[in-house]
């Protein structure tokens, strides 16, 4: 099975960039709710959550786009065209690069705007 | 905007949320009718290109046309549209609940009323109560125009959520918890309130009316409210109000009857409508409520009173009337 | 004639009755091998059809109700959710009744609330869930090529859980009973008797409870159905885009409904027991019951949207002819929204007073799922751009649906940032809007999905006449009856209300919206009846009649039951279409499996990225098992609500029972040979274990599904932490309280020690060392009944009393669940340890004890969470 590449693509890799959104989304709203909880002082500043959160988006955003880069040049490198619908492993592996490529976009952008309340919202009003 | 409102008869009603009365209200409807445009546009372009392609030029326009349309209609066009309305929204939160700079007041969502105490102190949180104290009253809330007063929300029953379109966004009241509503009327008038959470079978029921007055008008009505019931206690309906009972529930501030369980009826008859705003505010009306309790209000805590004699209801409905 | 009698006992374990008679010229056990025989000689292929139709004939008679085989289970299936469905609408259009004129008395407020609450309840868990498993159990395997899912018998107890849970639910409304709460029952308004007096919320609760393990059966069942039982060839990327959503709904659905579980767990004991999680006088949090509910909930909306979606993914190329554009993107859109939709639950809850800047996570996450689902609208759209386009009434469903969905798409970007929220939420607006998604997003698509596969079903079209007629009628009526409710909403209307005054501009929309929903109810009978009407003497629709060019237009008409002649081999995404001569290849029995040469019903396991073949796996057949199994399961759950706890824990062991019959006589069988010729030279495996065995991968999701429920209610454990002043609370000054540490300790130790007893005792049993093997099962089962007592008698003995504060009730729930799953572990080991005595297990023939032992692998992790967060996190802060 030459498929011409480095990493092996299967339903785990493709769903990795979604997997972290999901990790720092869950981690995100988890500190905010509970650097909030009791909700009494809202208009205290939360400014140590925020950059946890902060320092997690890069992280997240790393990641994903080390995945992207990961996908798209595996998919590039080895001649990767859509619409993938050949009958070898190699074009199942390209349908497979692609298709990270695109959900690690979707996943980038999630991470983009989960962070922007972090940063336009400074208290717990 | 307001031209496109015209046509419409909601728009100039005391319970819409297009015709604003209020900071909040008004922030958002001008949201709600930019989105409008938009999304009409949009919904125009995608089944546009749609009967375009499928019935006015049926022919096959080749996969690079349908993927370039992909990954700009279905690609970038949101990303670019989402990000911007989301930046919109999200900045809009902070100032809607910003400090208050006028009263505060406590709102208590139950079964199925809204108890009002005003110039209350406490804060928001879970696990605690609503704030003791305070000026009572009951399904009529009275606020300073131009001011941001404070709404503490709370429920000892089951969840309620005041709305008050004309005004703002609507807030739960959850048992347990005290939520906090910041609002800004602009607008002197009276609104509607309802109870926007089901809470059981007079859930429909359950309105209350909002009346925006200017700041020191608010000052004097709080104080008036705030006075003992300058009423007689010498006739037929005082007799029957407390033979009957009513006492055990309601409480008459300057007369024996102190119960807390209903509505403070101290300064009812000021109130425009009885029953959490179902009818309006009236000798027979309080007849009929007492008597035929449940037909108006299926589903109400109080007993029906039905089985008392006409003129014993008329003598307590006339009582009552004068609670100034 | 030795081979037939042996031939006969397998039958009997594959649940067939002794007593049927099977033909002898079928000659059962006795054909040579498919590779060996002349495809081309019409007696060989004569022979091979008669013994495959006597395999896969449905049973006669009243027996037709044990079967098993994904035709005539999905047909229950489809037909029951229509039947619920047209009940709901009914229920629907009384609601329109009384809302059609102010201050109207035509119901109750009481009966409104019962009716509503149905509606919304029935529509929501016997509709639209149940209506996506059963197309998919009828799809699924035709589209891949396949005769049968790995699992049928899980298929048929599914089905009869839904319908009994189903029954009992409506049932309800015709004695008053029914919950009045509305479809999400939110406490304390449900949970106290003071509020909610009578059996409605239970019945809710434990009818539903019950379905819900339906739908985990079915996504188990989907999930090995889509990676495992593929035809040959068909890598990942040439799957039809059906099977892409089946993936993802199936796994959203485990991790979906097991939270709702969780909360049902909680609901169900604080109203049977008084544990009092979500009253706030003992310190619980009505709020908890909303983060499970929604997390649930949310999810629920893709997974009744993504399916419907996906049958316009099928349609839509076949009439614009041409493959879709973007495979990939629907690929993309399908998993993208999959997980998307997990962060938007608190978009239901953006009033109920939680920081602005934790609504602002879910507005994000609720935005951003617009990308996903506007890359599938326009995928459609460039399809249709990119073909050329032939109309009909599949297709202007497909119309339909679009011109709707997409305006509730676009509302629900609008209430999806929470300042708008805030005044449209709990209004008709909402409803306008959930109504625009569901409808357009799915009754539409599924209708679509009738006019276009009834001709596969029924052997004929449906009527164009008709067609137009009813899409007319739903389409404007539709329209009509929801549009001016976003007008009602904004202008002051709330939800759920039996009635509203005059005057305030809300007579007129209510009016027109009452109107619309008789025509919109007059285009769906219209369907209706186009469905059931005689047709008799009308002709026979083509085979493949509108030309589609996927697998599941093999289908003969009038159809057969073995599902497939033979297995093909795919080579393209749309075989029909780009593979000459297959139907003819496939019709001629030329691939795989032409035959059942020893009378069993089979179907090929291939591997999950290529489709290569691994195994030619026995599915059972028909048996009464599953309908016992499911009746006897179904009245604990009854006898439950009503508190007839004898009788429930009676039939509690029946069900145990009839589950413990069902996998003894029909799981885990032993091949009378290790291999089989398949056809075109390719030799198979009859039996598998571990990873390679469909049986693993079902445990294995299941338990991944469990364990989303188990984390569920330690979720609950640390939001009570979060937001009570001091967790664990000072009951008394001075006192700590807690189960303590030296119990939980020592369950832990059991629990490890009988996890190790299940791994060894699956090594040993594979090195052949019997005593060993049968000793570590029996001792690990002992172990493990004296770990979950050891679990249990910490809270016991330390005086945790549940009733009077929501931190020992959250102790004890956690207790409990442990213990539980420790006896299940136990009876799996002694079931393990009886199959091993009968000589039903052996060195090679293992599944069951490799099974459990996966099984274990989750329980030690249970139980490590379990004491770790009673015993030791409390000692940590």
């Amino acid at each position: 099975m030459a498929t011409g590449n480095k990493t092996r693509d299967t339903l785990w890799t493709l769903i990795a960039a979604p997997t972290i959104w999901a990790v720092h989304f869950a981690l995100s709203y988890g500190s905010v709710a509970y650097g909030c909880a009791p909700n009494e002082n809202v208009f205290a500043d939360i400014g140590g959550f925020r950059i946890f959160v902060g320092g997690l988006t890069v992280v997240a955003l790393v990641g994903i786009g080390f995945i992207f880069a990961r996908a798209l040049g595996e998919w590039r490198g080895n001649g990767g065209r859509m619409p993938h619908d050949e009958d070898t492993a190699a074009v199942r592996e390209r349908f497979l690069e692609f298709s990270t490529v695109l959900l690690a976009g979707l996943s980038f952008i999630a991470v983009i705007y989960t962070a922007l309340p972090v940063a336009l919202m400074a208290d717990c009003r | 905007m307001i031209f496109v409102c015209a046509g419409f008869a909601g728009c100039t009603s005391p319970q819409s949320a297009l015709d604003p009365a209020g900071t909040e209200a008004e922030t958002v409807a001008t949201l709600f009718w930019v989105m409008l445009v938009g999304a009409i546009l949009i919904w125009l372009a995608v089944i546009g290109l749609s009967v375009f392609a499928t019935r006015i030029r049926p022919k096959a326009y080749g996969e690079t046309a349908g993927l370039r349309l992909i990954v700009w209609g279905g690609c970038v066009f949101p990303v670019v549209v989402l990000t911007a309305l989301l930046v919109w929204g999200l900045q809009m939160m902070p100032p809607m609940r910003a400090e208050a700079n006028g009263p505060t007041i406590a709102v208590s969502g139950e079964r199925f009323w809204w108890r009002v105490a005003y110039g209350v102190e406490g804060e928001p949180g879970v696990s605690k109560t609503l704030p003791e104290g305070g000026t009572p009253s009951a399904n009529e809330i009275w606020l300073p125009a131009g001011q941001r007063t404070e709404l503490l929300l709370g429920s000892p029953d089951v969840i309620h959520s005041l709305w008050v379109p004309s005004i703002a966004g609507k807030m739960d009241a959850i048992p347990g918890r005290v939520n906090r509503l910041v609002v800004e009327p602009t607008k002197p008038g009276v609104y509607n309130g309802v109870c926007a959470e089901f809470c059981g079978d007079a859930h429909a029921q359950m309105a209350l009316r909002v009346v925006v007055v200017p700041a020191d008008e608010y000052e004097a009505y709080v104080a008036r409210q705030g006075a003992p019931a300058s009423v007689e206690t010498g006739n037929a309906g005082f007799r029957a109000f407390m033979q009957n009972g009513c006492d055990a529930c309601h409480a008459v501030r300057g007369t024996g009857a102190a119960g807390e369980v209903g509505p403070d009826l101290t300064h009812l008859a000021s109130r425009r409508t009885i029953a959490a705003a179902t009818l309006p505010m009236s000798r027979d009306n309080l007849a009929e409520f007492i008597g035929f309790t449940h037909r108006v209000k299926p589903g109400v805590q109080m007993p029906s009173y039905g089985m008392l004699a006409e003129e014993e209801i008329a003598a307590i409905a006339g009582w009552l009337e004068t609670l100034q | 004639m030795s081979d037939v009698t042996l031939d006969r006992s397998a039958t009997r374990w594959a649940g067939k009755r002794d007593d049927d008679d099977v033909p002898a010229e079928l000659n059962f056990g006795n054909v040579p091998p498919a590779s060996t025989r002349n495809q081309e000689d019409p007696e060989v292929r004569a022979g091979q059809e008669a013994r495959l139709r006597h395999v896969w004939a449905e049973p006669k008679g009243w027996r037709y109700w044990s079967a098993v085989n994904n035709t005539e289970v999905g047909l229950w299936y489809t037909a029951t959710s229509f039947a619920f469905m047209l009940f709901a609408g009914v229920l629907g259009l009384m609601i329109r009744v009384q809302l059609a004129a102010p201050d109207n008395d035509f119901l109750t407020a009481s009966f409104y609330n019962q009716v509503y609450t149905l509606h919304g309840t029935v529509m929501m868990f016997l509709f639209a869930v149940p209506i996506f498993e059963a197309v998919a159990i009828i799809l699924l395997p035709q589209m891949l090529g396949a005769r049968d899912l790995p699992f049928p018998r899980l298929s048929a107890f599914g089905y009869w859980c839904f319908l009994i849970g189903g029954v009992f639910v409506c049932g309800s409304i015709f004695f008053g009973a029914a919950p009045e709460g509305g479809w999400f029952m939110y406490p304390p308004l449900t949970t106290q008797e003071r509020f909610s007096p009578g059996y409605g919320a239970d019945i809710w609760l434990l009818g539903l409870s019950f379905i819900e393990v339906a739908s985990i059966a079915a996504a188990v069942e989907l999930i090995v159905g889509t990676l495992k039982c593929r035809p040959p060839g068909m890598r990942l990327n040439l799957m039809p885009l059906y099977a892409w959503y089946v993936l993802v709904v199936a796994g959203m659905i485990l991790f979906a409904f097991p939270p709702l579980i969780a909360g049902d767990i909680l609901f169900e004991l604080e109203r049977l027991f008084n544990w009092p999680f979500f009253d706030p006088e003992r310190g619980g949090d009505p709020m908890l019951w909303q983060h499970l509910f929604w997390i649930f909930g949310h999810p629920e909306v893709y997974i009744v949207f993504l399916p419907a979606i996906a049958l316009l993914a099928m349609i839509v190329p076949t009439f614009a002819r041409r493959p879709i554009v973007g495979y990939s993107f629907i690929v993309l859109a399908a998993v993208g929204t999959g997980f998307l939709s997990f962060g938007l639950w608190v978009h239901h809850m953006f009033a109920t007073g939680l920081p602005a800047i934790s609504l602002g996570f879910f507005s994000a996450a609720s935005e951003a799922v617009a990308i996903p689902t506007a890359v599938q609208i326009f995928v459609f759209v460039a399809t249709l751009l990119a073909g050329r386009v032939i109309y009909s009434v599949p297709m202007l469903f497909v119309s339909g649906a679009l011109a709707i969905f997409v305006i509730g798409g676009l509302t629900g970007v609008m209430v999806a940032l929470a300042p708008f929220d805030w005044q449209a939420h709990d209004t008709y607006f909402v409803v306008g809007h959930l109504h625009y998604v569901l409808i357009g997003g799915m009754l539409f698509p599924v209708v679509a999905g009738v006019y276009y596969f009834w001709p596969m079903m029924g052997g004929r079209r449906l009527s164009d006449k008709l067609g137009k007629i009813a899409f007319w009628l739903m389409f404007v009526g539709f329209n009509t009856a929801f549009l001016p409710m976003h007008w009602s909403g904004l202008v002051g209307m709330p939800r759920r209300v039996w009635t509203y005054p005059a005057d305030i501009g809300l007579d007129l929309p209510n009016l027109v919206s009452s109107v619309g929903a008789f025509v919109f109810a007059a285009g769906f009978v219209t369907v209706v009846w186009d469905v059931l009407r005689p047709r008799n003497g009308e002709p026979y629709a083509d085979r493949n009649t509108w030309n589609a060019g996927t697998l599941e237009w093999l289908a003969e008409v009038p159809d057969e039951a073995w599902g497939v002649r033979s297995v093909p081999i795919v080579t393209s995404r749309y075989p029909l279409w780009e593979q000459k001569n297959l139907m003819a290849d496939v019709d001629m029995g030329r691939f795989y499996m032409p035959d059942a040469e020893e009378g069993k019903r089979e179907t090929m396991v291939t591997s999950v990225l290529d489709a290569e073949p691994v195994q030619c796996l026995r599915v059972p057949g028909p048996t009464f098992m599953t309908f016992w199994a499911a009746i006897f399961l179904g009245a604990v759950f009854i006898l439950a609500t009503f508190h007839l706890w004898t009788l429930t824990l009676a039939t509690a062991v029946l069900a145990t029972g009839a589950i413990l019959v069902w996998l003894w006589r029909g799981t885990a069988l032993q091949p009378e040979k290790d291999e089989k010729d398949v056809g075109l030279g390719l030799k198979l495996p009859l039996y598998a274990s571990g990873p390679k065995s469909v049986g693993w991968w079902a445990m294995f999701i299941t338990m991944t599904g469990d364990a989303t429920a188990f984390v569920s209610l330690v979720f609950g454990y640390f939001f009570y932490f979060t937001v009570s002043p001091v967790f664990p609370p000072p009951m008394m000054a001075g006192e700590e309280i807690g189960p303590g540490l030296a119990w939980p300790l020592v369950a832990l130790a059991l629990f490890a020690a009988s996890w190790l007893a299940a791994i060894f005792a699956r090594n040993t049993n594979k090195a052949a060392s019997l005593g060993t093997a049968r000793l570590l099962m029996g001792a690990g089962a002992l172990l493990s009944l004296a770990a979950s007592a050891a679990i249990l008698w910490g809270p016991y003995v330390t005086g945790l009393v549940p009733t009077v504060h929501v931190y020992p009730a959250t102790v004890w729930v956690l207790a409990i669940w442990t213990a539980c799953h420790g006896a299940a572990g136990a009876l799996m080991l002694a079931y393990c340890l009886a199959r091993s005595l009968a000589g039903r297990m052996t060195p090679t023939h293992d599944i069951d004890i490799v099974n459990v032992a996966l099984y274990w692998h989750f329980m030690a992790g249970t139980a490590l969470v379990t004491v770790a967060t009673i015993a030791l996190f409390p000692l940590a802060v």
